[in-house]
C-alpha cells in the first residue's frame, strides 16, 4: 500500500466514525459545534496546501471563505437560486478571485505577500460595511448590495427542514463531513503527487526548481486556485449552515484562530490542520466559561506549541517515527556505496 | 555557414553581462562541440558562474548570443533551457531540503525532461525506473528515504548530480562538483562524470580542484576578469604565463605540469 493509499483510507475510516456521532448523541449542541468543526477543518486543511506545501504565506483564505458565504447568500436572496446550485457557483467565484490574487502575487515573497492578500481582505471588508445606499428595500428595512453590516439572512436553505423536521442539523451534518472528506481527499492527492512535489520543490529552492524545470508562475496559480475551491464550498456551506451572512466572516482574530490550527497540528503536514483543528476546537470549548481569559489559555496553548514543537504535533510525531527508523537502521548497518 | 555542418551544441558569441558599471563577463565568444568536456577555471571573481547564471538562463546577458544547436537562446528562462536539455548543478549544496532523496530525484525527472502542461496524479513507471537508475548511478541507492537536510557534503553532490542526470540531459554544467571533498570523494565523483561523458553527453564545467580540471577536461578555457585568458589542452596550463601568473602561482603551476604529464601518459 502506498503512502497515498495509506492515507486515503485512514481519512476515509475517521469519516466513517464521525458519521457515526449523530447517531450515539443526541445533543443537538454536540452535533452543531462539530459541524463547525468541519467547516473550520476544510478551510485549514486547503490553506495548509497554500501555506504549508506551496510556503506562500497567504492571508486571503478567510476573503475567499467570505466570497463563497456571500455568493451564496446574494444569490439566493436577489435570485432565489436554489442552495444546491449557488454553493457550487460560489466555490467557482472563489476560485476565480484566488487565481487573480496569485497573479497579484507572482512577484511577492514571504511577508509581502501576507501583506497584499490582508489588504484585500480588508478592502472587500470595508467595502461591504461602508455601503451604505439602500440597493432594494425591503419591509425589513434598507438593503445594501453587499448587506453592509447586517449582512444576509433568510436567502433559503437545503431543505433538510422539510425532510428531517427537527432533526434538521443531523443532514447539515452529513453535508459539512462529505465536504470535509473530500477536501481532505483531495488535499492527502495532491500533496501525495507531482503536483505537491512541484509545490514543495518550489517553497524549498524556487531558483533550484526552475533549472529542473518547475515554472513558478504555473504551479502558483495550480495552488491558489485549487484551494480556493474548497475554500469557498466552505464558506458557501456556512452562510447554509448558519442560515446569516455578515462582515463577521472577515474578523482577524478568527483569521489568526485558523491559523492557529495549522501551527499547533503541523505546518505542511497532511494531518496537522485536522488535528490542530479538533484540538484548538475542544480547547475553545473546554475554556468557554473562562470568558475573557479564554483568549490568555489559547495564547498560552499556542506559544506552548510553538516553544515545544516548532513542527507542530504531527510534525513531532513525524521526526520521532523518523529518528526510531534512524536508529534501528544504525543498528543493522546497510552495505551501501561500494566504489568510495 | 553551409546547412551541412552541424552546429556546435553550445555556442557563445560576443556575450556580455553587466551588473551596473561592473562587466562580469565581458564580450566572451566560444564554441563547446558535441561530446566534449570544457573545463573553466580562473580566479574568484573571473565570472565563471555568471557565465552559467546567463547559459542556464537564470540571468539575461546583456548583449551578445547563446546558441544551442544553433538556436538563439540568450533570452530563454531557465525552465525552457532545461527542457531544451541542459541540465545545471549548482555551486552550493542546493537541494530540496525538505524533500526526501528520492523525492529530489522524482521531481526532477518528472519535470525536468519535458514541459507538464497538466501534471498527472502520479508518476509513470518509467519516471520511477529512471530514479532509480540515476540513484544507482551515483552510488546513493540505498538512502532513498533520507532527509535532504541531513545528507553529509559528498551525498548531497551526488544527489544534485543524481538529479541533473536523470534529466537525461545533453549538455550538463557543473559548478565545482567536487569543491570541499576529499581526494578519495573527489575520484568517486570524476568517475562518475567520465561515465557519464562516455554516453555522449557534454559536460562544461567550473572547477578550482586542479587534479579534477585537468584529468578530466579535453579542453580547458581560464577566465580572468570576465575575458578570455586562456583556451586549449590542459597540457598548455603550466607553460602559459599569464595563467601561472594570474591563477595557478608558481607551486600549483609545477603540480598542474606534473599532472598534465603524468595524464599523458596514461591517455597516451
Amino acid at each position: 500500500m502506498t503512502a497515498r493509499q495509506r492515507d486515503i483510507t485512514l481519512c476515509l475510516l475517521f469519516s466513517g466514525l464521525a458519521a457515526l456521532l449523530p447517531l450515539v448523541s443526541d445533543v443537538r449542541y454536540t452535533v452543531t459545534q462539530t459541524t463547525f468543526f468541519f467547516i473550520w477543518a476544510t478551510v485549514v486543511v486547503q490553506w495548509n496546501l497554500v501555506f504549508g506545501i506551496g510556503g506562500i504565506f497567504s492571508l486571503a483564505q478567510m476573503a475567499l471563505f467570505a466570497i463563497g458565504a456571500y455568493t451564496t447568500a446574494m444569490l439566493g436572496y436577489y435570485f432565489g437560486t436554489s442552495m444546491i446550485l449557488a454553493m457550487p457557483i460560489g466555490a467557482l467565484l472563489a476560485v476565480l478571485f484566488s487565481v487573480a490574487l496569485g497573479l497579484a502575487c507572482l512577484k511577492l515573497r514571504g511577508p509581502y505577500v501576507a501583506l497584499l492578500t490582508l489588504c484585500v481582505a480588508q478592502v472587500l471588508y470595508l467595502t461591504i460595511v461602508n455601503d451604505t445606499d439602500c440597493f432594494t428595500n425591503p419591509p425589513s428595512g434598507c438593503m445594501p448590495l453587499m448587506g453592509g453590516v447586517r449582512g444576509f439572512s433568510r436567502f433559503g436553505d437545503l431543505g433538510f427542514r422539510e425532510l428531517l423536521g427537527s432533526g434538521f442539523y443531523v443532514g447539515r451534518y452529513y453535508v459539512g463531513l462529505a465536504i470535509l472528506t473530500v477536501a481532505m481527499i483531495v488535499s492527502i492527492i495532491v500533496i501525495r503527487s507531482p503536483m505537491g512535489l512541484a509545490f514543495q520543490a518550489l517553497r524549498d529552492n524556487p531558483v533550484y526548481a526552475a533549472a529542473r524545470g518547475m515554472d513558478r508562475f504555473k504551479y502558483q496559480l495550480w495552488i491558489f486556485g485549487l484551494s480556493a475551491f474548497f475554500t469557498g464550498l466552505a464558506g458557501s456551506f456556512y452562510a447554509v449552515n448558519t442560515g446569516a451572512v455578515g462582515p463577521v466572516v472577515f474578523s482577524f482574530s478568527h483569521l489568526l484562530f485558523l491559523l492557529s490550527m495549522i501551527i499547533v497540528g503541523g505546518v505542511g503536514t497532511i494531518w496537522g490542520p485536522i488535528v490542530g483543528a479538533l484540538l484548538l476546537m475542544f480547547a475553545e470549548e473546554a475554556m468557554r466559561e473562562l470568558g475573557d481569559m479564554r483568549d490568555i489559555g489559547m495564547g498560552l496553548i499556542l506559544v506552548v506549541c510553538v516553544v515545544l514543537m516548532p513542527r507542530g504535533i504531527v510534525g513531532l510525531f513525524e521526526d520521532l517515527v523518523r529518528w526510531r527508523t534512524a536508529r534501528t537502521a544504525q543498528a543493522v548497518p546497510l552495505p551501501r556505496r561500494e566504489t568510495v | 555557414m553551409s546547412a551541412s555542418i552541424s552546429p556546435p551544441l553550445l555556442s557563445c558569441r560576443n556575450v556580455t553581462k553587466q551588473f551596473g558599471s561592473l562587466v562580469a563577463i565581458d564580450d566572451l565568444s566560444f564554441d563547446l562541440p558535441a561530446g566534449e568536456i570544457l573545463g573553466i577555471g580562473g580566479p574568484n571573481g573571473a565570472g565563471k558562474t555568471t557565465l552559467f547564471e546567463v547559459i542556464s538562463g537564470h540571468n539575461t546577458a546583456t548583449s551578445g548570443q547563446i546558441l544551442l544547436e544553433g538556436r538563439d537562446v540568450t533570452r530563454c528562462s531557465p525552465v525552457q533551457m532545461c527542457h531544451a536539455g541542459m541540465a545545471r548543478v549548482f555551486q552550493l549544496n542546493t537541494g530540496f531540503d525538505s524533500l526526501s532523496v528520492r523525492d529530489n530525484v522524482r521531481v526532477a525527472a518528472y519535470y525536468g525532461r519535458r514541459n507538464r502542461v497538466v501534471p498527472g496524479i502520479s508518476m509513470e513507471p518509467a519516471v520511477e525506473e529512471a530514479v532509480d537508475a540515476a540513484l544507482r548511478d551515483v552510488g546513493l541507492a540505498g538512502s532513498d528515504d533520507c532527509l535532504t537536510a541531513t545528507l553529509p557534503v559528498l551525498d548531497r553532490k551526488l544527489l544534485m548530480l543524481a538529479s541533473a542526470l536523470v534529466m537525461k540531459p545533453r549538455l550538463l554544467l557543473l559548478d565545482e562538483p567536487v569543491g570541499g571533498l576529499t581526494h578519495k570523494e573527489i575520484d568517486h565523483v570524476a568517475e562518475i562524470v567520465r561515465r557519464v561523458a562516455a554516453t555522449g553527453v557534454t559536460v562544461l564545467l567550473i572547477e578550482h580542484v586542479m587534479r579534477f580540471l585537468v584529468q578530466l577536461s579535453t579542453r580547458v578555457l581560464i577566465l580572468h576578469h570576465g575575458r578570455k585568458l586562456y583556451e586549449g589542452p590542459a597540457a598548455g596550463l603550466a607553460n602559459d604565463r599569464d595563467v601561472v601568473d594570474v591563477y595557478l602561482g608558481k607551486g600549483a603551476g609545477e603540480y598542474v605540469a606534473a599532472l598534465t604529464a603524468g595524464d599523458a601518459q596514461h591517455v597516451g
